[in-house]
């Protein structure tokens, strides 16, 4: 039988200060996006600064957590703290309000993934501080 | 889009060129790498390090934690730079300090400029990058550039035609110019087929291990002055840069942009604007390759074939020195092995190789031009960050 591989820690993120909101939501099982008003647009990753208006106008509003995928990619070689998943499904998806994210999809298997798919945001909780976001169909 | 081609007079020039064998986890600094390409191009050029008033390199992975490198290397080879430049466009750095270079003995801030491109992440990678890194890349699982190129491919493959044969075939003829490449990785240096590339491990799909890059150790740079200070000096084997366009996170703003177009879309057609060029006038391709698919997209993105069909043109095409379009005749970086933030060179340095007719068993007859490009940074969800096309002259 073959051996177990040995599992290191899974990166833990250290977030500053700007993406607060962000991860305090997710403790609260719900995703929240920056949001700029004047531009009318959302985007993601989190930042001190619009990319679309250069303003420091952002706000925080929650998202429907629903989207389609954009593209994936099944990984064979894992990083830290997923030794024991492969293969798994990574996700790259177009979330409704229009910004891309990326998420792991732990229960899709790899023969069931699919550009164009409608997905949904789901939660796990890594510590008391960090509740990490995922991907499942929706 | 550029107006202006600051390098359409041929005034300034590459006099010499160096470069280490590159090799894994040689127990080398970067340091001590630059000094062996350093010690190649005093030897090949007569000069001395108190000639040398101009410096730029890269920002080794091996050394990140340094942020006053360019003033280290100065202070370890022993020059006294009147221009000190350290550029962190990752791999696009190499081809983008020709540009700087130029600029600045173009400006008069020095006459005698060297470049040296050294690393050794195969023997300590000391990089961490900070910013969105922590919190929404590594802790997804995804796996670094393989994953994002794994997005890139299963996305194009969507929208277009991939045909894995034409990536194989550019594979097996990137490999047979590392087998004649002595500089290249030892264990690189024998052929391999295209069904070895098709079979190859899967690393995060579609993307297999012959598909990619592999860090490694080494150096290479060159010596660069104005073109009538290089005749005045006797140097003979002159090549000028003629045409540069560089671009730094491609459609930045928009959050979901096609992921299949890069910034060689504006920066390759720009560069053959500015040299009055057209694809069919490029004799020889060097461009960066830290995966297949990069090349390829090159090649549809630059002109040499159409939108979507840059698998059948790798697939029915003669990329050899005698071929149609020569691609990376000493390997690449893919084949010849990737020295880390110094790998832009690997693809440079072979076109200026080329350009000078050293290109011992793989020369290109009667050269003329080159292309060379280079390929900057991984970013969140898209392509890569620069995107920079040179176009050099003999």
């Amino acid at each position: 039988m073959a051996q177990a591989p040995q599992k290191k820690p899974r990166h833990i993120p250290r977030p500053p200060l700007a993406s607060k909101p962000f991860w305090d939501a997710t403790k609260q099982g719900k995703l929240v996006l920056q949001y700029d008003p004047e531009a009318k647009r959302y985007q993601f990753w989190p930042r001190a600064i619009s990319v679309a208006s250069g303003k420091q106008n952002l706000e925080w509003r929650e998202a429907s957590g629903k989207g389609k995928l954009y593209s994936y990619t099944v990984t064979h070689v894992p990083v830290a703290g997923f030794e024991d998943k492969v293969p798994y499904v990574i996700g790259l998806v177009e979330l409704d309000e229009g910004v891309r994210i990326m998420g792991n999809m732990p229960n899709v298997k790899p023969d069931q993934v699919k550009i164009g798919m409608p997905v949904k945001v789901g939660f796990e909780k890594l510590n008391d501080d960090i509740t990490y976001f995922y991907f499942d169909p929706a | 889009m550029a107006k202006k081609n600051f390098l359409e007079k041929k005034d300034v020039c590459i006099v010499a060129y160096g470069e280490t064998k590159i090799d894994r986890a040689t127990g080398k600094t970067a340091y001590e790498l630059g000094a062996e390409v350093a010690a190649q191009l005093f030897e090949k050029t007569k000069l001395k390090p108190k000639d040398i008033d101009g410096l730029g390199i890269i920002h080794p992975l091996s050394e990140a934690p340094n942020t006053f490198m360019s003033t280290y290397v100065a202070e370890y080879l022993g020059l006294t730079p009147r221009w000190c430049q350290t550029t962190d466009i990752g791999g696009g750095s190499c081809t983008g300090n020709v540009a700087r270079a130029a600029m600045a003995l173009q400006a008069g801030m020095c006459e005698t400029v060297m470049l040296v491109n050294a690393d050794a992440p195969s023997t300590i990678n000391r990089s961490d990058y900070g910013s969105y890194r922590s919190e929404f890349w590594h802790p997804v699982g995804v796996q670094g550039p393989p994953g994002a190129f794994g997005f890139l491919m299963n996305r194009y493959a969507q929208q277009y035609e991939l045909d894995y044969r034409g990536l194989g075939a550019l594979a097996v003829a990137q490999r047979k110019g590392a087998v004649k490449n002595p500089n290249a990785y030892a264990k690189f240096r024998q052929e391999i087929t295209v069904d070895d590339y098709l079979n190859s491990r899967l690393v995060s799909t579609p993307l297999r291990l012959l598909d990619s890059v592999m860090f490694a150790d080494g150096g290479n740079g060159m010596i660069m002055m104005t073109t009538e200070r290089a005749k005045s000096l006797g140097f003979k084997k002159l090549v000028h840069p003629i045409a540069y366009s560089e671009i730094t996170n491609f459609n930045g703003p928009e959050q979901t942009p096609d992921i299949t177009e890069t910034g060689f879309s504006v920066s390759g057609p720009d560069a053959l604007a500015l040299a009055g060029m057209k694809p069919g006038d490029i004799q020889q391709f060097h461009p960066y390759d830290d995966f297949l698919i990069a090349v390829m997209l090159k090649l549809e993105q630059i002109g040499f074939c159409k939108r979507g069909e840059g698998s059948q043109y790798l697939r029915d095409t003669d990329l050899s020195p005698t071929g149609k379009l020569p691609i990376n005749t000493g390997g690449g970086q893919i084949g010849a092995g990737q020295p880390g933030l110094a790998g832009g060179g690997v693809n440079l340095i072979e076109a200026v190789r080329q350009l000078m007719g050293e290109a011992e068993g793989r020369q290109v007859a009667n050269p003329k031009n080159a292309m060379v490009t280079g390929i900057g940074v991984i970013p969140y969800g898209r392509n890569w960050t620069t995107s920079a096309t040179m176009i050099l002259s003999a």
